[in-house]
């Protein structure tokens, strides 16, 4: 059965991880329509607090990505604005299972969305680091270097697109951060000042919630 | 958590690492921003927010390393 997938993904004032991480989403995007899901992109502008609410009142989608920037309560969308916050605004997102590509937000604003009835949600309880390659940012998707940082935090999606419950998909996540640090820890890569960045972001990914549920 | 002397040591550690780091990578962490290698030097010499984050995740990374078994 055809899922609804919503996305945030904000573009605004040269910020590099704001750039790849509308870019990257792509990729997730592209594969769920692929696979005949519905996808309602608020992309860009379309990233405010008055078009996510209102769309998530209406569609009630199954599953919703965040990404841009975030702290410890709260997700943010276009030009920094607060998408959610805890003690807030969290209902929103109940009945919903949620990604957050973002800083820190896996601490309160994560738990306290379960409180407030979301089904399950995966993110990040501390800063989220990536590295890349400033030469290549024209071509953010064939970046290598952000490749190894993005695409396990992005296969979480792609797995519950493919009807993973939430545990499956995080364990699938943590591996594939598993096998690209072995990757940059062998000896013969020149990338093993990555590993500590990459663990970093590994161990502090979280599932929290209903971790058997799918979309 | 360290003495001063130990604290020192640390950073000087953390720093020489830090420059293995190719001057042409961005790094990018959240709402504080991107940065240049020499730029994350500067901040663990300066001792501010993003340096003694940086300290965390090399300690965390010595901690962690033997834990998560990587060649099992």
């Amino acid at each position: 059965m055809p899922k609804k997938l919503l996305v945030t993904r904000p573009l605004y004032g040269g910020d590099g991880g704001i750039y790849y991480l509308f870019h990257w989403a792509t990729i997730y995007i592209k594969f769920a329509k692929t696979k005949g899901n519905e996808v309602l992109d608020l992309d860009e502008k379309r990233a405010n607090r008055k078009d996510l609410t209102s769309i998530l009142k209406k569609t009630k989608p199954h599953l919703v990505c965040f990404n841009g920037h975030g702290n410890y309560d709260s997700v943010t969308g276009q030009e920094g604005e607060i998408l959610v916050k805890a003690k807030d605004n969290e209902e929103i997102l109940k009945g919903t299972i949620v990604h957050i590509l973002a800083c820190s937000s896996g601490k309160i604003l994560a738990p306290s969305c379960i409180q407030k009835g979301a089904e399950a949600i995966i993110a990040y309880k501390e800063e989220f680091w990536f590295f890349y390659d400033r030469q290549g940012t024209s071509k953010p998707l064939i970046d290598s270097t952000a490749k190894l940082f993005l695409e396990p935090a992005n296969l979480v999606i792609n797995s519950l697109l493919k009807g993973n419950t939430v545990e499956e998909s995080y364990n699938k996540s943590q591996k594939l951060y598993k096998e690209n640090i072995q990757k940059v820890l062998a000896s013969n890569s020149s990338e093993g000042y990555l590993a500590k960045f990459l663990i970093w972001d590994m161990v502090n990914q979280v599932p929290i919630g209903n971790k058997q549920a799918t979309l | 958590m360290f003495d001063k002397v130990t604290e020192e040591k640390i950073k000087e550690l953390i720093i020489a690492r830090l420059q293995t780091i190719p001057p042409e990578v961005g790094i990018s962490v959240g709402s504080e921003g991107d940065f240049k290698r020499d730029e994350l030097i500067e901040h663990v010499k300066q001792d501010d927010e993003i340096g003694k984050k940086l300290i965390q995740i090399d300690l965390n990374y010595l901690r962690t390393l033997k834990e998560l078994n990587l060649y099992a």
